[in-house]
């Protein structure tokens, strides 16, 4: 069953045509992870599929609502899908632990103790239970975002949509993160579309990659296939930049 | 000197701080008034609620740019024509509501897009509905922006209750004219002692100011 289904979607900004004609099934389980270059289209892309951008043309569904009917309940996409920023986008306002603990305690009516538990729990998959009442600007980059991944997980979703999570991160505190989502990309139920320049963690982890120029994916191949032999010129040319 | 004293006899003073009290709760009522109005049309126009937005955000700029005594004249005299009758202090405490409203509604709408857009999209991203996001992230960040603006706006509020003296409001600058009025000589007696009023209070509001903007930034 297909968690994410883009229908030839299109997208304009004013002049500018972000997306064209862009077809993607991401299955449920799935992780697949999104390249290219800068200005590409792969942070819009995946910011429509939570709402944050709205499509012109086409059908997106998601967890099986169509986000281009403008009666589509956002709010009930977005509790079954989380997103997780390149700049983490922590509640400043809010300590770490009340930054897990506020969606599920508002939008899931989750019991307070067993909230606690949760995030709690998850505080400590991440190595930061002596942080739970620091507030997210005393703390690194790497942990900002492993709090927010955590946040993310604290919801129970069913997908997870990664926005170049480690772009903003000093290079020793990429690894944690990563390591982090390579645990969630094991459950073998939660669906994941990541954005990243990593690619080990694409080889590592992705069942496909997605290749986008231009607002277009160029190219979708299962991992392997895309690392080794990849089809698309443009492809082959950014591999090359990238890989050493 | 013996001029000096006499303008500050009991009876003079006294007089005066009556009038600063008319000053004090006109300013007190005002204030709560327009900081709540104020702040739910600025919300409401942050939100682009489509026409209603709109319409809001239209009345709030063209109050924003009439003079605030036009309003007071609006109120006093203009209302009436109408069948609306008022006394001079709730004609001069509506026109300072209606005024002040609309001047902290640009301020709470501008202090809530001073937040950055990353703590919205999170929110929304999380699965917060609007009015959660506002109520639980955003202005909590924007109030504490805010506080510098509101004070300033509220200090030109205390100041500005003066102008009332045209539909004479018995508030202290009124007294005042009314004092010196009568002797020409405590003319300046009474500007030293009305300059020292409202510093007294308009400076003991932006200490308050000042307390709570170090005390929300700890």
């Amino acid at each position: 069953m297909s968690m994410i289904e883009f229908k030839d979607v299109e997208k304009y900004y004013g002049d500018f045509h972000a997306l064209k004609d862009i077809n993607l099934d991401v299955e449920t389980g799935e992780t697949v992870v999104l390249i290219g270059p800068s200005g590409s289209g792969k942070s819009t892309l995946i910011r429509s599929v939570n709402g944050l951008e709205t499509i012109q043309k086409g059908q997106l569904i998601v967890n099986g609502q169509d986000l281009a009917d403008p009666k589509t309940n956002l709010n009930r996409i977005r509790k079954d899908v989380g997103m997780v920023f390149q700049h983490f986008n922590l509640y400043a306002n809010k300590t770490v632990l009340e930054n897990i603990m506020l969606a599920p305690r508002l939008v899931l009516h989750r019991d307070e103790a067993e909230n606690k538990k949760v995030a709690m729990g998850l505080l400590e998959r991440v190595n930061l239970v002596d942080q739970a009442n620091k507030y997210p600007s005393t703390l690194s980059g790497g942990q900002q975002q492993r709090i927010a991944i955590a946040r993310s997980l604290a919801m129970k979703p069913k997908a997870l949509l990664f926005d170049e999570p480690t772009s903003a991160l000093d290079p020793e505190m990429v690894n944690d993160v990563l390591k982090f989502m390579r645990e969630i990309a094991q459950d073998s139920s939660m669906t994941m579309l990541v954005v990243t320049h990593e690619m080990g963690f694409a080889k590592q982890v992705a069942d496909r990659v997605i290749f986008m120029a231009d607002g277009q994916i160029l190219e979708d191949s299962p991992t392997k296939e895309f690392f080794e032999q990849p089809s698309e010129p443009r492809a082959r040319k950014f591999l090359s930049q990238i890989v050493h | 000197m013996q001029e000096l004293i006499q303008a500050y006899s009991w009876i003079n003073l006294r007089f005066l701080l009556m009038g600063l009290w008319v000053t004090i709760e006109v300013s007190v009522i005002s204030i709560g008034l327009s900081f709540v109005i104020g702040s739910l049309l600025g919300i409401i126009r942050y939100m682009k609620l489509g026409w209603f937005s709109k319409i809001v955000g239209f009345i709030v700029d063209v109050i924003r740019n009439l003079p605030l005594l036009l309003i007071i004249f609006f109120t006093y005299f203009g209302l009436p024509k109408i069948g609306i009758h008022m006394g001079v202090m709730m004609s001069t405490t509506v026109a300072m509501t209606i005024f002040e409203s609309a001047m902290i509604a640009e301020i709470v709408r501008s202090g809530i897009l001073a937040v950055p857009k990353g703590q919205l999209e999170g929110a929304l991203s999380n699965g917060l509905t609007m009015p959660e996001t506002l109520w639980h992230i955003l202005l909590p960040q924007a109030y504490k922006k805010m506080i510098p603006p509101l004070v300033s706006q509220f200090v030109s509020l205390i100041k500005d209750t003066s102008l009332a003296t045209i539909i004479m409001l018995p508030e202290v600058t009124f007294r005042a004219q009314t004092i010196y009025a009568q002797k020409p000589q405590a003319i300046i007696p009474m500007f030293i002692m009305l300059a020292l009023l409202y510093f007294v209070l308009n400076f003991t509001v932006s200490q308050l100011g000042s307390y709570f903007d170090r005390r929300m930034e700890a």
